[in-house]
């Protein structure tokens, strides 16, 4: 593994720690989610350059497409969220208690 | 060219850092966009511009936007910037997970391969577009030199001429 490859592989398991370890917002766990999908977006790109083959340079954009469609998901919710409980707080998120 | 390529990588390790120790989301945006330019800035130095451009346009212009904008849903009354002890605690434990992945990886004695381009790679790659504007400071001093005094001439001749109340040259407005 060479250190570039140490660059985005550990930006992820930052970004996904991140995520894990949420403390107010549910924006900022978003924000996480859209790391992993940067991080994961430049491990797709570098690839081909790797392999000097150019057909797999398709795959990060159609990545990045699917990711556009999970971000708006995930802002709707937020929205949904805020119009019920009057913020994005996550400890508003209670309903599932055991 | 390879050590530029290695700052690169680095401030994106640091953006995504600054991003998931969760400020408040005003400054985790922050965090967000200096990764993604970064990243951006990485992939035109290996060669690949327009995946290069596609991140750009799809992810900050596009999507980053539209967070930036949502963000004031989540409006704190005292916003936690990376000073607040909290946030510095988070983002220690980070540090500590980078630290035990580059030791355990083997990274201390091993950057020496360097980076992988398009069309060459190793520890003294430079491409095309970086060895010609580096010779500003070799070849084309001359012209470097005569670049900048030209500017900063402009400067003040811009100064002088838009000073209105007194001495200024043109005075409609």
């Amino acid at each position: 593994m060479s250190l570039l490859h140490l660059s985005f592989y550990s930006a992820f398991t930052l970004s996904g720690l991140g995520l894990a370890f949420h403390r107010t917002h549910l924006i900022s766990a978003l924000l996480c989610l859209e790391s992993m999908m940067l991080s994961m977006y430049l491990a797709l790109s570098i690839w081909p350059i790797k392999n000097q083959a150019t057909s797999f340079t398709l795959t990060p954009v159609l990545m990045l497409a699917f990711s556009a469609c999970e971000a708006g998901a995930g802002l709707a919710m937020l929205v949904a969220s805020t119009r019920t409980h009057g913020s994005d707080h996550l400890h508003n998120l209670n309903l599932l208690q055991c | 060219m390879t050590y530029f390529v290695f700052f690169l990588g680095f401030s994106f390790v640091l953006g995504g850092l600054g991003m998931a120790s969760n400020p408040s989301p005003y400054y985790g945006v922050v965090g967000l966009v200096v990764a993604s330019v970064t990243g951006c800035g990485w992939l035109l130095s290996l060669g690949v511009s327009f995946m290069s451009l596609v991140l750009f346009m799809v992810y900050l212009g596009g999507m980053l936007v539209v967070f930036v904008y949502s963000v004031s849903l989540a409006a704190d009354p005292f916003p936690e910037a990376w000073d607040d002890w909290r946030v510095v605690g988070y983002s220690l434990g980070f540090v500590v997970v980078l630290v035990v992945g580059v030791v355990v990886g083997g990274f201390v004695e091993g950057w020496k391969l360097g980076v992988e381009t398009v069309d060459g790679g190793g520890m003294f790659s430079v491409r095309l577009d970086f060895s010609g504007v580096a010779m500003f400071y070799s070849c084309g001093v001359g012209m470097f030199l005569v670049a900048g005094w030209g500017l900063l001439l402009t400067l003040f001749v811009v100064l002088e001429v838009v000073r209105g109340l007194s001495r200024g040259a043109i005075r409609a407005v």
